[in-house]
Order: structure tokens, then sequence, then C-alpha cells
């Protein structure tokens, strides 16, 4: 990897010409500032208005997941882009014609000489400089993270220690620390949305025990990207803590760390509802490397 | 590695049903009585390994095709590295292997961008074979079937070995044994990894022999 590949990358990211009428970038879905998630949509929007069936992840330190998207059927990051790239209701287009229009792009040609030695665009290049670009957004300054390592202002209140000792009591098997997911697919106890009809993981592995599963998220800024779940049906994170309060629907492939509701006192919520927020990592959120590419 | 002007070993693809040749906008008719044209069959051939009768392996690297019966260039596979005795075994997976399935992106043959890749479900598709049939009631009597997968117990890829003997050997694509057992009319559509697509493969494999 290189500077140079990663620059390319953060020009592909930020870049429409990868949808195929030139208007939806990946940052029209995954917005920096919003932990690169859609915020305020349940699901996300593609070319000609047309409307995906899941909410977008937030992207960060993905190199540590095992699969991708909510269903995981993507097996390696640097095929993540395809789906994307392919999808009718996202960007509607294929890896090879946006292969050919970055081919007859005078400022394109330039970039992946400078990161290739070799101005030839091919698929395999292009979804290695994405990826050098997407592997790189790491978030690990959360008030959190200076907590845990006793740094510079690392300091919890009472009312953010409560809220963390809930939370290792009642969340971690799943959203494990320090990536806050054990990536790992899991039924949490959402019905069926009639309209969608999405049962998640098993269209990707065919077994009925895998029905309604879907990938546990990290909650690394989980204050930024609302709404919540794989459709987005929560608008916020007191709803979610509702939903797991007191809104689990028993099913036969419910996660068994769900099998009782969670049953927090109003206290005991508003406690876990803070510590959520020192999740939050302003550093990674506003960090310039990261923003759309004011150069050509 | 030495690079040898001329192939130490040369495989022509030879596409054939009942013993015709293949070209667009023909009908060959199935012993099913299905009439059938093709518009696309694409297929990979990887891996390649000489086996000496000692059983010494010399595996080729990057020896992976994408073949395209309506693209001559692709029906001629030229391994330039190898060397061998009489009676030593040449083989190559029909399909990409796992390894490569879960390894990233790769370049050349195995390019994403060639068309042969899954994107909601990452994955190769180890063959294509597309056409029209009037039995097939589709939306313009269209049949596809892409063939892939990976993971056990549907795994689609298939290794097809056999003795050298010479420098030129003749690979038969007999296709018309593809549709011996599929009814067009019911079987005309197959997109996706499963127990279908292992048998598909099964039987597009039972379609090559050496001539």
């Amino acid at each position: 990897m290189s500077e140079n590949e990663f620059q390319l990358g953060r020009q592909l990211f930020y870049d429409p010409i990868m949808s195929r009428d030139q208007t939806v970038s990946c940052a029209s879905c995954h917005l920096q500032a919003t932990g690169f998630t859609h915020v305020d949509h349940d699901l996300s929007h593609g070319i000609e208005g047309r409307i995906g069936n899941r909410n977008s992840m937030a992207l960060m330190n993905l190199a540590w997941n095992s699969s991708f998207m909510w269903d995981g059927g993507i097996n390696h990051i640097e095929l993540q882009a395809l789906a994307p790239i392919s999808s009718e209701n996202e960007m509607g287009s294929s890896l090879n014609e946006v292969v050919a229009k970055l081919n007859a792009s005078i400022k394109y040609k330039g970039l992946y000489y400078n990161s290739y030695q070799d101005s030839l665009v091919t698929g395999q290049k292009t979804l290695l400089a994405l990826t050098q670009f997407i592997v790189m957004l790491n978030s690990y300054n959360s008030k959190y993270d200076k907590y845990i390592i006793n740094e510079d202002k690392g300091l919890f209140t009472q009312q953010e220690k409560n809220g963390l000792n809930i939370f290792r009591n009642h969340c971690t098997s799943c959203h494990t620390e320090p990536l806050f997911t054990n990536n790992e697919f899991h039924n949490n106890g959402l019905t069926l949305d009639p309209y969608l009809k999405d049962y998640g993981r098993m269209r990707i592995t065919n077994k009925p025990e895998d029905s309604l599963k879907f990938k546990v998220p990290t909650l690394r800024n989980i204050q930024f990207t609302p709404p919540y779940m794989h459709d987005g049906r929560f608008e916020n994170l007191k709803a979610v803590i509702t939903h797991y309060n007191s809104g689990i629907t028993h099913s036969s492939t419910l996660s068994e760390s769900l099998n009782n509701n969670l049953q927090l006192t109003h206290k005991e919520e508003v406690d876990l509802l803070v510590f959520l927020r020192t999740l939050s990592d302003t550093e990674f959120l506003f960090n310039n490397r990261f923003s759309y590419p004011h150069i050509n | 590695m030495v690079s040898y002007t001329t192939p130490i070993v040369k495989l022509k693809i030879t596409p054939l049903f009942n013993n015709q040749s293949i070209t667009k906008n023909t009908w060959y008719v199935s012993s099913q009585k299905d009439s059938i044209q093709f518009t696309k069959l694409k297929f990979y051939l990887t891996d390649f390994q000489v086996k000496s009768i000692k059983g010494e392996i010399n595996t080729i690297d990057h020896s992976n095709y994408l073949i395209d019966i309506f693209k001559p260039e692709t029906l001629e596979i030229l391994l330039n590295t190898v060397s061998f005795n009489n009676g030593d075994k040449l083989s190559f997976n029909l399909g990409v292997s796992s390894v490569i399935n879960t390894t990233g992106a790769h370049s050349g043959a195995l390019d994403p961008s060639n068309g042969m890749f899954w994107s909601w479900q990452s994955g190769y598709i180890n063959f294509k074979i597309e056409g029209v049939s009037p039995s097939s009631k589709t939306r313009q009597n269209k049949f596809q079937f892409h063939i892939g997968g990976y993971q056990s117990p549907y795994n689609t890829i298939r290794r097809f070995d056999f003795v050298l003997n010479k420098h030129t050997t003749e690979l038969n694509l007999k296709l018309e044994k593809f549709f011996e057992g599929a009814k067009l009319a019911v079987d005309n559509q197959v997109m996706i990894p499963g127990e279908k697509a292992s048998k598909l493969a099964t039987v597009f494999f039972n379609t090559l022999s050496i001539n």
C-alpha cells in the first residue's frame, strides 16, 4: 500500500463516476460526519431516486471484520464495493462499466499511474485502491478508549461508569469490546417487516437456522448513526433500548442471550445511553484525511 | 522460470453439439427435443499442474484462463513453462478454487470486472451457459445457467486430468450432454449456489473429454 493508492481510493470513494448515471458516490450513503453511514435514512437511496432494502452500515475498523454487509454475503473487504456498484437500487452499474469510464478519464489514468506505475485501469486495481481508503477509516480515540488506557481526559463520570457496568452485564456477548461487535450473526428479536420480507443471513446460507439473523454492528460512534437496525426501524437509541428492555419478539432463532428482557430501570436506561455516547470519536468523524478530496 | 519460444503443452478446446461446431444463430436440437441457440458460453480453467509418473507435482503459477467459446483466441491454452515426459498427467480445475474465491480481488482472467463474479454473495461464476429455446417459457425464451459456489456440500469446482503423450491435446466439450437431463421447459434458470448448481457442475464436467 502507499499514500498514492490511499488518495486514489479516496477520490474514487467521493466520485459519482462509480454510478451508472454519475449521480451517486460511495459517500452519498456513507457520510464521514455520521460515522460513514446515511444518517436519517432508514433505507438507503440509489440512482434515479430508487430505494434499497437495507440501512447503510457505518464504515469503521473494517479490517477486523470477517465478513461484510448485514447478511455477511461478502467474504473479503476487497470485494465489498462490488455489491453497491452492481446493485440496481444503489449505483446500478457494473465494475466493467466503471473501469471503462475510468480508463477514459485523463485524471484517473494519472492517478492509477501514480499508484501502480501503470495507467491501465483494471477492476482489481480499482477495488484495491478503494480498500486502501476504507481500511484506514479507523476509530479508536473515543472517550471510552481514553478511559480504558488511562489517557489524558480519560475520566469517566459516575454515570458513565454505571453505564459501562450495565453494558458489560447485558450487551458484551454480542457487542464485544473493543470493536463492540463479535462479527457474528444474530436474531435480535425484531419482527419481520412484511414489506421487505428480509430474512437476513438465511439468504446467503439457505439454512433455516439463520432465519432473521443479521450482522452484529459495531456501536462505535453509535450516537451519530441513526436510524438503527438493518432496516432503520428505530429512530433513536432510546427506542433501541426500549426494544431490548421490553420489545423482544420470540422465535426459534432468537439469540439465546435475549431470552429474557433486559428490565432496566429508567435510571439504568439513562446511564446506558450516557455510556454509549462515550463511544463517539470526533477525531475520526472530523479527520481531514478522510474528507472530500479538494485536490485535482 | 524458463520461457520457451515454442509451447511445451498446448490445449485446443473444441466446443461441439452432436459433433457439430458451435456458432451463434445456429439451431441445435437436444435429446429432450428442445431447440437451442447459444448466446453465451464461458468457463474457467485454472490451477494447472503436471504430475510425473513418479508423483512429483509441478504447479504452474498463474495458470488461470477464462474461456469464451465465441472468442477463438481463448480456445487455445499454451503452457510455456512446463516440460513433461510421456505418461505424466496434466490436471486443472473446471472452475475457480476456494482459495482464490476467498482471497480478495484478483487480476487478469480472474478480475471481477470480467462479469464472472457475483456481487451480492462473493464468489466466482465457474461457468455461464446462456441461450434461447422456444421450450423455455421465460422472457424472450431465454435460458441461463450461472454456476458457482465454493462451499461444501455444494462445491461446484471439478478437477479434470489426463495423461500427456503429445504436445498438442484436443479437449472436446460435448455440449449435447449438458442438455440430456435438462428439459428446458422446466429447468431453464440456475443462478445461485446450491444443490442444483452442484449437480449441473458435474453434468458440465462430464461434457469434457480428450480427443
